[in-house]
Formats: structure tokens, sequence, C-alpha cells
């Protein structure tokens, strides 16, 4: 495979041998360096603090109890090492779950559903985003969030047009990401951006901040 | 009218013995005034046939008291009373007519009282009347033989009659008194048997609610089982399978050339996605992982996924066993879907709460109402699932809405 020109240093926690081979041998053939593959929460704290890597790709599921332990140690880890990206992956998607991660702060913090490995190219494009402080959302989340109508009260006042971008900005997208995605102009996604920081009453002093802020709203409305 | 009276006669025994004895002291009453006497020796003569009279009146409580009273009378008449060939020796204790009572007192004694007492009795009796016949003067007259053997007869035979069929009403009440001991003995024998019934039935349902609710549990432990198979096996092989096809993929999309193999391996991706996607679905209906973390957390992803607004207010201080909070689950799912679908509902409210010895759920939505329970219906399968575990299901759904649902289960099956 070609070489990545910005090779990432990757800890694996997947207690299923299968994946966790299938995700370094992907990862590693990409140009990527797994510095270590473990199959449970605490051999992944220990890895995590031993090698410090760019990014942590943690399942949900593992031992002894198979219900959060990923979660809670990617919470843990993301505290502990806040330059330590954290991608937690699922078999299902709960939403609390994502947003109880995504609550403390965002940057460098993705959640996506197990199955987007088979896509395997935009998995490794989340892994890098994360590793590079982005923020990853799997769209079931966000489809998930823009369907329960519960959020009304802080988002009723976008336009559906205007959600449409939020939900782009919450999994992580660039507004040129957003403008290819929507097939429109950068401008206009501008306008949009700007139109949904002051809807939603975000002041224009960091604009990376605000988007994470405006990413939150989602999770926390 | 017969039967009537002896009723009365039963029902009232101080007064039917108070008119027999007043009968005794009527039919003395010519005697009383018979012969020469002073007023004060007709005066004793009253009072001493009212005694003997009397002495009937408390004959069934104090069968051998009265009888020691006629006796004690009688005993004294025989002694100063009977007239031998002249005048009385003392005119208030001739015989009089009254002594009848001894008879009545005699028959009592055989019928209320043990046998050697009544016997005590005839035999007293006797004895008086052979005393009372030897004192008697036509004893001493010109035919002694005849008027001794009428009076032996007569005496005697009376005498006899009365302890005989007093005895023969006692017979008849020791009969009817050992038959109703057997007839409580077997009604209390017929009692424990039915107790020890109950007993056993009580032990047997005891039996079979444990044996229930560890098949109820069981039951809820093994989906669970299935569903971490299904995770940790076939879903994490597909979704490496997955995951390899999707390089393939991109390789061929990398390397130009063989546009057929790109999709074949693209057709192939899309299948092992999809049949992920189904996988999980069918996990899911199995037994939902975050189950695992208890109730509240579960129905917060439900409400969380649901196209309505979901108000959840989950209040427990302890969790329910897995299998009452799977129950819980599947039934909120199945509810919320319900008013999802059907009830045009703009917002449903799921509430938790404890109640005694477990928790009641209400699944309330404000939608058309008019919500019932059809033989082989959605509502009618889940008040199955739930009495499984001697659960409720409550509808209430007036035609306009709101509906609500209450469930109530116990914390454990």
């Amino acid at each position: 495979m070609t070489a990545t020109p910005d090779p990432l240093r990757i800890v694996i926690a997947e207690d299923a041998a299968i994946m966790r081979d299938g995700l370094t041998q992907t990862l590693t053939r990409r140009g990527h360096d797994v510095v270590a593959a473990v199959a449970d929460a605490e051999a992944l704290r220990q890895a995590v603090d031993e090698y410090r890597p760019d990014v942590a790709v943690i399942d949900v599921r593992m031992p002894p109890t198979h219900t959060d332990e990923g979660l809670r140690a990617a919470q843990a880890i993301h505290k502990d090492h806040p330059r330590v990206g954290v991608l937690v992956f699922s078999q299902y998607i709960e939403t609390e779950s994502a947003a109880e991660l995504f609550a403390s702060a965002p940057a460098g913090v993705g959640y996506l559903l197990k199955d987007r490995v088979a896509d395997v190219s935009d998995f490794v494009d989340a892994i890098t985003r994360v590793a590079h402080g982005g923020t990853v959302l799997d769209p079931e989340v966000v489809r998930q969030l823009l369907t329960a109508s519960r959020r009304g009260d802080t988002l009723a006042a976008l336009t559906p047009r205007e959600r449409e971008v939020l939900s782009l900005i919450a999994q992580g997208r660039s507004n040129a990401a957003i403008a290819g995605t929507l097939f429109i102009s950068p401008k206009v996604v501008e306008k949009y951006v700007a139109n949904i920081f002051d809807k939603l009453g975000l002041a224009p002093d960091d604009n990376d901040n605000r988007r994470v802020i405006a990413a939150l709203r989602y999770l926390e409305s | 009218m017969n039967t009537a009276v002896n009723a009365w006669l039963r029902d009232h025994p101080w007064q039917a013995d108070g008119l027999l004895a007043a009968a005794l002291f009527v039919v003395t009453v010519p005697q009383l005034g018979a012969g020469q006497a002073s007023v004060a020796a007709r005066a004793a003569y009253v009072v001493v046939t009212v005694l003997l009279a009397g002495s009937v009146i408390p004959r069934r409580r104090y069968p051998v008291a009265a009888f020691a009273v006629a006796a004690v009378i009688a005993a004294a008449q025989i002694v100063f009373g009977v007239e031998t060939g002249g005048q009385a020796q003392v005119f208030a204790l001739q015989p009089t007519n009254a002594d009848l009572a001894i008879l009545v007192l005699l028959y009592t004694l055989a019928a209320y009282r043990p046998r050697p007492v009544s016997i005590a009795g005839l035999v007293l009796c006797l004895l008086g009347s052979a005393a009372a016949i030897t004192r008697w003067s036509p004893a001493h007259g010109p035919h002694p033989a005849d008027a001794l053997f009428a009076a032996v007869a007569g005496v005697g035979g009376l005498t006899l009659a009365a302890w005989v069929l007093g005895d023969s009403v006692a017979y008849r009440y020791r009969r009817a008194y050992y038959a109703s001991l057997e007839d409580r003995a077997a009604r209390l024998e017929a009692e424990r048997d039915a107790q020890a019934r109950v007993a056993a039935a009580a032990e047997r349902a005891r039996e079979l609610q444990e044996r229930r609710a560890r098949a109820v549990d069981e039951s809820a432990a093994r989906l669970r089982r299935i569903e971490r198979d299904l995770h940790d096996g076939a879903q994490v092989r597909l979704a490496a399978l997955a995951m390899t096809l999707g390089e393939i993929k991109e390789n061929l999309e990398q390397s130009s050339g063989d546009d057929r193999t790109l999709a074949l391996a693209g057709a192939a991706h899309q299948n092992a996605k999809d049949t992920l996607a189904e996988l999980r679905d069918l996990a899911r209906g199995i037994h939902p992982p975050v189950l695992d973390r208890g109730l509240g957390p579960a129905l917060g992803i439900l409400a969380g996924t649901s196209a309505i607004p979901v108000g959840l207010t989950v209040a427990l201080t302890e969790r329910p066993s897995p299998a009452i909070e799977a129950m819980a689950y599947f039934c909120a799912a199945e509810l919320l879907a319900n008013a999802t679908k059907h009830s045009g509902a703009r917002r449903v409210n799921i509430g938790v709460r404890e109640q005694d010895s477990g928790l009641v759920m209400s699944v309330t939505d404000d939608g058309d109402g008019g919500a019932r329970l059809v033989p082989g219906g959605g509502l009618a399968g889940l008040r199955e699932r739930v009495q499984t575990v001697d659960g409720r299901l409550e509808i209430d759904s007036p035609s306009g809405g709101p509906t609500i649902i209450t469930i109530e289960l116990p914390r454990h099956a």
C-alpha cells in the first residue's frame, strides 16, 4: 500500500482476535504504526500510558463484563491524556453513550458504528481526523438525534438546510467537505455556519471551538 | 300443632317443668281439703305438697338433688304420714297425689344420670315402696294378700316403668351422643385431610412458581448468551469479512482494469454490510446489550431513537432481575412502536417506578385513543407475556385519547 505522508501511532483495543488482527493489518498496510493491539481495558490503559499514541481505537464491549468497559476507558484516557485521540466503535449506536463521551471536550473524540470498518478508507480517514484532534460522530447517531424531535428547543430555530449543515459539522467535516457533500459553494456553507452560530448564540471568538460546541448541542439538547 | 307444642316444651324446660309441678299440685288440691285438721296442719300440708310438686321444676338441671328432696319428703311421709290402721300421725305428711313427683324424678334420674346412680335411685324407690306398703293399713286388714299384691304390682310396676322409660331415653341419648362423637371425629378427620390437601397444593404451587421463575430466568439468560455469542462470533467475523471485501474493492478501484471483478467485489461488500446491519437488528431484538447496564439506560436509548418525542422517568432504587428488565424493555419498545404507528400521538411519556413488591411502568400517549385488546393482537401478546410472571397489563384508552397503558411486574419472576 501507499505510505501515508503522516503515519500515525495507534493503539487498538478489541477483544475479538479476528477483528483486532484485521484492523492491525489494514492500518499497517496503509503505513500507520500500530504500536499495541490489546484485548481489554486494563491492557489498553497500560499501552496508552506506555506509548502515548496519536489515537486509540477502542471497542465498547470488552471483558470482563462486556458492557461499556471501552467507553469508560476512553473517557479516562481522554481525561488523562488530552492529546491522545480516542475513537470508540460500537456494535450498536447508543446516543447516551455518545453524549457521555462528547460531554467533556469533544476534540480528538470519535464514536462510530462497528459496521463502518467495512468502508475501510472512510474508517481510516475517521481515525486520522480523531488523531488530529477532530471530532467524528457516526452519521447514524446524528440521524437519530435529528429524528428524535425531543431536541426541539435549542435547534427549533434552525432551517432544515442549517440542520443538515450542523449534522455534518457534528460529524467533524470541514466547510470544504460540507460544500462537497451538499453540492454547494464554500461561501454558502460559510453563510449557513454563521447563521447556525448566530442562532445558537455562539460568540465569534474561536472558530474551531464554536464548531465543537455547535456539534455538542445535538448531544446535549 | 303437636310438633309445635313439643318444640316449645323442648326449648323451654323450666316453664315445662313448672307446668308439670303445677299439674301435680292441682291433682293434689282435693286431698288438701279432705279430712279434719287444724288450719296450721293444713297449711303445713300445703307446704309439703308444694315442695313435693315443686321438686320437679329443677329436675333436668339438678336431677340428683331434686330426687333427694322428694326422697327425703317421701321417707318422712312413710315414717310419719302413712296411716297404720288409723289416723295419720302427722297430718301434713300424709301421702298425696304429688308423690307422683318421685316417679317423674326417678325417670329423670334414669334419663339424665349414669346407670349406677339411677339404679341406686330405683332401689331406694322400691325399698321406700316396700316400706310404705308394709306400713299401709290395708296390709293389716282382712285380705292382706290381695291388697299387698295390688299395691306391690301397682307401686312397683309404676316405679320400674318410670325407671325403664328414663333408662331407654338415656340409652337413646347415649346412642345419639356416641353417634355425634363419631360424626365429629369423622368430620375432624375429613377436615385434616382437606387441610393436608390444601397444604400439599400450596407446596406444589410454590414449587411450580419457583420452577417457572427458574425457567423465565434461564430463558432470559439464554437469550443474552445467544446475543453475546452472535456479537463475539458471527458479527465479528462478518465485520472482518466486510472489512476485507472493502479493501479488495478499494484495491480493485485503484488498480484499473477488471470492471466485472470490481462489480462483483462491490456487490459482495454491499451484501456483507447489509447482512451485518440485519444481524445487528436481529441480535438487538434478541437482547439489547444496553440492558446489561440497566432498564434506565436501555429505555433511554429507546427514547433517544424514537421518531416522536419521549419523556422518560425511571425511578428505581434496586434493579429488577434481568428477565424482568428485558420484559419491561420489550413491552416499552412495542408500546412505543404502537403509539408511533397507530395513535397519531405527538408525545409519549414512559414512567417506571417502584411499587410494593415490584415495579409499575406506564406508557402514556396523547394520540387518538381507542386502543383495544384484540385476541391475537399486539396488546394481547404483551399481556400474555406479562402474565407469565404474574404481572398485569391494563389499558385505559378512551376514544379521543389519551392512552395510558400500565404494566405491573414483580421484581423477580
